[in-house]
């Protein structure tokens, strides 16, 4: 009994802390990106709480050794890194703060997101919006391209910037497999798995990388990107996608461990990979394997490849939230990450990254373009050419056909739920 | 998880007539009672749907209804109280088993208990990993058994990880928790058990009726609290299942943090309702518990 009306205590008390928690912030000193001067001004001396995947130790070391000190020494701005497992780890973060009632001082200035997480907070109005267009380096980014102006289909409304682009592709071993063997499209695809049972497998959704394997059916196998890029047309989409979870149905009991369970991450299938397990991964940088490959994560005979059929590439952007303690900072952050040379040396996978440019050449200076093509000519055997890439590029499409093909995969595929 | 099952477990077995007992536990339970009860209390309020941020407020029990309704949350439920039930059960075996062996084998009661500590500093989270490491079809097992010619590839190698049996989630509470189980079961036994053990083979009880009449029934009351608090962690814990787990079923915990991390926002209150449930049920064992003890205590 004591125990009980303890417990009724604790519920108590929870109740009063959960009801102070609603309201919003006054626009008043919020930074005016159209004064830059001041912005700058008003972020000297500010530390930058960072909130990014800390996956990627190479990546890590990138921004603590050449954000971090450049901003220090021109901006004496502090930046923070703060690693998550995953970036929805920071959307809790922001969300779980506003909704205690943390309107101001929040912890996170500025996060690395993308499409899903980018949705999460905007439902919750919870980003700044209509800086990104007006801070001086957008003036480097193509704002009327929908590769940059939308995000999984949602408009971006200058809420987040860009800060570089990436290509789904597909990892084999060289070593294992010819290149005359390589699928070139989902169907080919499947082809290989009959013929190679156990061999290949993908990241279970809703891991990004999962995702993207899917949608790439997806569009193949419902006849192309072109009727899905639109508004969400749940009948349609009801109608077509059977014939996608009639695929992975199929090649289920080819798959590795008969499709009974899946790897988690990339990471997961990188190690089922490098350990002979499965036969192919997938990267996402346009720059390719180099730096995996320097870190040991794949083997030195990995080589990336492409569907002849098209794989998706897209964006990915810094946000801040509403309630940021340090937003002109994080604003001075998200507008250095575009300047040319540190792009250049984000793209170059000697520096450990090998991220795509979120500037557009067009818009750059004859030297920092050839900069760039320096870069560019030095990937070699461990990316795919960027004309290739560019040539088999596809768009991604509205966030709502990303959740729907989320929530029936988890259905059909991973529940093995019979198709109705 | 752990914090919140191992005090309710200790709470239980403390006297609380005694008022000197409480001050002494003041300053933990100021720590911990007041985070606690913000924790539990924003998951109980998200769970009926309260959840300001994104401009709802009405309290429904909607969530718990889609809960129920689902077909997956009961597999995950009954997944779960599988693990803990074989967990806690074969701990428990074996760890009575190894306190009696121990007790044989070393002469003083602290070499024994420091070799039931080795394991002790290691986290579950590092202990998952090992298992990983161990057990995966890709492990360390398996690479042995494979230049040995036990088994063929990684393939050859049984599907211990990732399985829809859990075998690896087990052996992991099973690895920490035995250790747990026979330190209990060795202080009764190095202590009192001895001279009613001697008592009785005076009487002229044999090996196995002194176990089964004595040293079984000084065990249980000691036991029964240990099992409760391990049924507790096993079964809402969340990292184990999480890192040895498959894709289905789900650790009930995982399922929660699965809507918990959803991209839409309206899993969350599902994800609450489904954390109420990890609490009721560590609830429920705990009183079953008081029920069980207060039964024994009558019978004695």
């Amino acid at each position: 009994m004591r125990h009980r009306s303890r417990f009724a205590i604790l519920v108590a008390l929870g109740l009063v802390a959960a009801a102070c928690s609603t309201g919003r912030v006054a626009e008043a000193d919020l930074p005016d990106p159209s004064n830059w001067a001041e912005v700058v001004a008003e972020a000297e001396g500010q530390t930058v709480n960072l909130f990014m995947w800390g996956g990627s130790s190479q990546i890590n070391r990138f921004v603590d050794t050449v954000y971090a000190p450049r901003l220090k020494d021109d901006f004496d701005i502090t930046l923070n890194r703060i690693p998550v497992a995953d970036t929805v780890d920071a959307i809790n973060t922001i969300l779980s703060e506003l909704q205690g009632g943390r309107l101001r001082g929040g912890s996170v200035d500025l996060v690395w997101i993308n499409g899903e997480n980018f949705l999460t907070l905007s439902q919750a109005d919870a980003v700044l919006s209509g800086w990104a267009t007006r801070i001086p380096n957008a003036r480097l980014v193509d704002w009327d391209s929908p590769e940059i102006n939308q995000d999984f289909g949602l408009a971006v409304n200058g809420a987040e910037s860009p800060l570089g682009s990436a290509q789904f592709q597909f990892v084999y071993d060289s070593a294992r497999i010819d290149v005359e063997e390589l699928p070139g499209s989902y169907a080919e695809l499947r082809d290989w798995i009959e013929a190679h049972p156990g061999r290949f497998t993908y990241p279970a959704l809703p891991d990004f990388h999962g995702s993207r394997f899917v949608k790439q059916a997806f569009y193949e196998l419902t006849g192309g990107v072109t009727p899905w890029l639109g508004e969400f047309d749940e009948k349609a989409y009801d109608a077509a996608s059977i014939r996608l979870w009639e695929y992975l149905q199929g090649i289920g009991p080819f798959l590795w461990r008969e499709g009974t369970t899946y790897p988690q991450s990339l990471a997961d299938l990188n190690s089922l990979f490098a350990n002979g397990e499965v036969d192919f991964t997938f990267t996402q940088l346009p720059a390719g394997i180099a730096a995996d490959i320097d870190s040991g994560v794949l083997p030195a005979t990995a080589r990336p490849f492409v569907l002849d059929t098209g794989t998706i590439g897209d964006s990915h952007y810094l946000a801040i939230p509403t309630n940021a303690a340090h937003p002109h900072a994080a604003m001075v952050v998200a507008n250095l990450v575009l300047e040319p040379d540190l792009q250049a040396a984000k793209l170059d996978p000697a520096n450990g990254w090998g991220d795509g440019l979120a500037v557009s050449l067009s818009r750059l200076d004859a030297a920092q373009q050839s900069v760039i093509a320096r870069v560019t000519s030095s990937f070699g055997e461990f990316s795919v050419p960027a004309s290739l890439l560019e040539a088999v590029r596809l768009p991604e499409i509205s966030a709502e056909y990303t959740l729907a093909l989320e929530r029936d995969w988890d259905r059909y595929v991973r529940q093995n739920r019979p198709l109705s | 998880m752990s914090a919140r099952t191992d005090h309710s477990a200790n709470a239980l077995t403390v006297t609380s007539h005694n008022p000197g007992v409480w001050l002494r536990l003041a300053p933990a339970m100021l720590i911990v009672v007041p985070l606690m009860a913000m924790a539990v209390g924003l998951a109980v309020v998200q769970s009926f749907g309260i959840f300001p941020v994104t401009g709802r407020s009405n309290p429904s029990l909607e969530a718990y209804r889609t809960l129920i309704s689902s077909s997956e949350f009961w597999r995950s439920l009954t997944f779960s109280a599988y693990i803990a039930t074989i967990s806690t059960a074969l701990s428990l075996a074996i760890g009575v088993g190894v306190a009696v062996a121990f007790r044989t084998v070393f002469s003083t009661k602290r070499t024994s208990t420091f070799f039931l500590q080795l394991n002790l500093a290691i986290p579950h989270l590092v202990g998952a990993l090992a298992m990983l490491l161990l057990l995966g079809q890709s492990g360390l097992l398996s690479r042995v058994t494979n230049a040995a010619g036990v088994t063929d590839g990684t393939i050859g190698f049984p599907a211990l990880v990732f399985d829809s049996a859990g075998l690896a989630i087990i052996a992991e509470y099973v690895w920490k928790e035995v250790p747990f189980f026979a330190v209990v079961s060795l202080a009764i036994l190095g202590t009192v058990a001895v001279d009613y053990e001697s008592v009785a083979g005076t009487l002229g009880a044999g090996r196995i009726q002194r176990f089964r009449h004595v040293t079984i029934p000084l065990l249980l009351p000691a036991l029964l609290p240990a099992a409760v608090a391990v049924f507790a962690f096993a079964f809402g814990t969340f990292e184990v299942p999480l890192l040895l787990g498959g894709t289905f079923p789900q650790a009930l915990p995982v399922l929660a943090y699965r809507r918990f991390v959803n991209v839409d926002l309206a899993a969350r209150p599902e994800a609450m309702a489904a954390g109420v449930v990890i609490i009721v049920v560590g609830l429920v064992a705990a009183l079953a518990y008081q029920r069980l003890a207060g039964t024994l205590r009558a019978r004695r």
